[in-house]
């Protein structure tokens, strides 16, 4: 207690140098450089690690269960890996519907000539979403049943709905994202002699991915959960899992149907973010 | 300094209208807007000489900036005739006629995805240029504009300030060496000492570009500054006078041309001048310390109709009139009106006309950091100075104009 108190000595006070003051501001740098790298690691990295560590933990746990039968006969990696595969499959074909139908009609939406048709493509996309997504699809499953050409099961019902349930947010996100473009950066465009689809093409369009792409990141997400009812209609993927875990009362089936469809779409979606922190364009 | 001395008026003489030769010509120019009932520019007729900056001038919603646009057809003309150089482009590809005219907007409006380089090769791109023409033209009005190519050709939009956002949107609308420049407002939204070193700096370079410029402001002081010709524009592009700055200054040829030129010209000026420029009248004053019988005196000897009541450090305390004095049932620091409308020398003169204003007094008291009393400042002073203010601006551009006798059209 006592030496701290004494005020201390001249002599022991050490003046730093501009030299030394330096040096200090470049291992400060130094070690700022280090902790933004570090940083970027964890942002990067975090999020596969967490789920690597959330899958292996599932193993692990499910490790220490008795299985009875059922159980073994469910959980096996033929069987999850198949169902993951089906899973993907059926999110990946219905987001490139998807994009495939919205996006276009988002830029239809906001050219001048079309912009009062915009209340009711939005509606459009409202109603898409406001149906519950069982409930759509099971519309489908009788629409389709009524058309014999239409196969009325599998994959193909199962990934109209998916379109329709994530027509909105890409729709939206288009028609906003092309919305937000300052209109005077379009004028000095304009008036420099690009014509319409110039415009388009050159300035509104990449200045609308950021925001499109917030969409289809929106969009992945929502389809992986919504394939999780792909099954009731023979669309398979992990449902299943869930599924029969529920109805035989098996827990670890049901736990694992669950976790690894909230970790497919946490993957999923830090994907999709990786893909969108690179399309965005560098300047903004 | 040098750039003022580049800015002057001075030097620009003997670039103008050399030639007389019309470039830009607006016949009978109409917009009407759907759903409006007046037509927001009426039947414009102007001519712009070659190489000249014509300024379009005129209070907020005169379509100003309407009669602009229409000239490269951003806003397509409901009818009439827009001929340039010698070509009717009032039917003509607005894209292609958009390339050969100079666009720069206010707010910029650069291309924030892409670098300088590639928002100043916007032009040359769409005209096809090959590479190595274009970058070279790049870094010759990157340096023109005064940033080192080698430092900005590869930033964004985002990483400049406003100022120099500007020079790269005066580099990209010079990009294809268009003859025709049209500017609507474009330093409106930059400080205002950068905006002055700006547009300083675009008057020397117009000295060497000779282009022909349409220029659209509500600032009449910049209009003075950046035209050859000023088109004052009255409610529907009315045309109320196209003249000289000289002439417009010296001989408006209207009230409106008056009003627009006096108010906005003037009162900007009052911002420039200080209190302390001003030489304050002396005012009848009385300490509280002094005896009643003393002030009273000396009240009644003066005809002033009030006195200034200061305190022991000479603060101002009240006003005080006549009857004031002569009772003697309240003390002087009680008796009279409070006093109001205090300025310090460091204040301009619009900031003591308004004091006056919001004091609802003819005066101003002039007073010192400290708050003591220095001087009287009132609203004649202020308008003595207006009109002494005035008489040298027009003597200003006057001289400017007939520095070289060359230039003199005789009347």
């Amino acid at each position: 207690m006592s030496t701290s108190l004494t005020p201390p000595d001249s002599s022991d006070r050490v003046v730093p140098t501009d030299a030394e003051r330096r040096q200090t501001a470049r291992d400060e740098d130094a070690a700022g450089v280090r902790r933004a790298r570090r940083a970027s690691l964890v942002r990067y990295l975090g999020m596969p690690l967490f789920l690597a560590l959330v899958l292996l933990g599932l193993f692990l746990w499910v490790g220490t269960q008795e299985l009875d039968s059922i159980e073994a006969r469910t959980l096996t990696a033929e069987n999850l890996l198949g169902q993951t595969r089906q899973h993907i499959t059926l999110t990946l074909y219905s987001t490139f519907f998807v994009l495939l139908l919205a996006v276009p009609l988002g830029i239809l939406a906001t050219r001048p000539r079309l912009r009062r048709y915009a209340p009711v493509i939005i509606g459009l996309g409202n109603a898409g979403q406001a149906i519950p997504s069982l409930g759509l699809l099971a519309l489908l499953f009788y629409l389709f049943r009524t058309q014999p050409a239409l196969p009325s099961t599998g994959t193909f019902p199962v990934v109209v709905s998916l379109v329709g349930y994530s027509f909105l947010p890409i729709l939206r996100n288009t028609m906003v994202g092309l919305d937000q473009v300052d209109r005077f950066v379009l004028e000095a465009g304009k008036g420099m002699g690009m014509s319409n689809r110039k415009v388009l093409r050159s300035i509104e369009l990449p200045l609308a991915v950021p925001v499109v792409l917030a969409g289809v990141r929106t969009a992945l997400v929502l389809n992986v959960g919504t394939a999780a009812l792909a099954f009731l209609f023979g669309g398979g993927g992990l449902g299943e899992t869930i599924f029969a875990g529920f109805q035989l009362r098996r827990t670890p089936v049901l736990i694992t149907g669950a976790i690894l469809v909230a970790v497919l779409a946490l993957l999923v979606d830090y994907l999709a973010g990786l893909i969108e922190e690179k399309l965005t364009p560098k300047g903004l | 300094m040098s750039d003022q001395t580049n800015g002057d008026p001075l030097a620009r003489l003997g670039t103008d209208a050399e030639t007389g030769e019309t470039m830009i010509e607006l016949q009978e120019l109409t917009k009407r807007f759907p759903g409006q009932e007046t037509p927001a520019v009426d039947r414009l007729s102007l001519s712009i000489p070659k190489g000249e900056i014509v300024v379009f001038v005129g209070p907020s919603g005169c379509g100003k900036t309407t009669s602009l646009k229409m000239i490269n057809r951003i806003i397509e003309p409901s009818s009439g005739h827009i001929i340039i150089d010698g070509e009717d482009v009032t039917d003509i590809d607005p894209n292609h006629l958009r390339r050969r005219i100079g666009y720069v907007i206010q707010q910029i409006g650069l291309f924030p995805h892409i670098r300088i380089a590639e928002n100043v090769a916007t032009v040359p791109h769409l005209l096809g240029w090959d590479k190595d023409r274009t970058r070279e033209r790049v870094d010759e009005l990157l340096d023109v504009v005064g940033l080192p190519p080698e430092q900005y050709r590869e930033r964004f939009p985002k990483e400049l300030s406003g100022g120099q956002r500007q020079r790269v949107g005066v580099a990209r609308a010079l990009a294809a060496d268009p003859p025709v420049l049209l500017m609507d407002e474009p330093f409106g939204a930059i400080d205002p000492i950068t905006r002055t070193r700006l547009q300083n700096e675009f008057l020397r370079l117009q000295t060497e570009l000779q282009k022909t410029i349409c220029f659209v402001t509500h600032d009449i002081d910049e209009a003075i500054k950046m035209g050859d010709r000023i088109a004052i524009l009255q409610e529907g592009s009315r045309v109320a006078q196209f003249a000289t700055p000289e002439e417009i200054l010296t001989h408006p040829a209207n009230d409106f041309v008056e009003d627009f030129v006096g108010t906005g010209a003037t009162l900007k000026r009052l911002k420039l001048t200080r209190v302390k420029e001003v030489e304050p009248t002396e005012a009848l004053t009385g300490r509280v310390d002094e005896d009643r019988e003393t002030l009273r005196q000396r009240f009644d000897a003066s005809d002033w109709t009030a006195m200034l009541l200061l305190d022991r450090e000479n603060k101002p305390l009240r006003w005080l009139r006549g009857p004031d004095l002569r009772q003697q049932d309240r003390p002087l620091e009680k008796a009279g009106v409070r006093t109001r409308a205090l300025v310090e020398p460091q204040a301009t003169l619009s900031d003591a006309l308004e004091e006056m204003l919001l004091g609802a007094a003819g005066v101003a008291i002039v007073v010192d950091r400290r708050g003591a009393y220095r001087g009287l400042l009132d609203i004649d002073a202020i308008i003595t100075t207006i009109q002494t203010m005035k008489d040298a601006q027009a003597e200003y551009y006057r001289a400017a104009k007939l520095a070289d006798p060359e230039d003199e059209v005789p009347a």
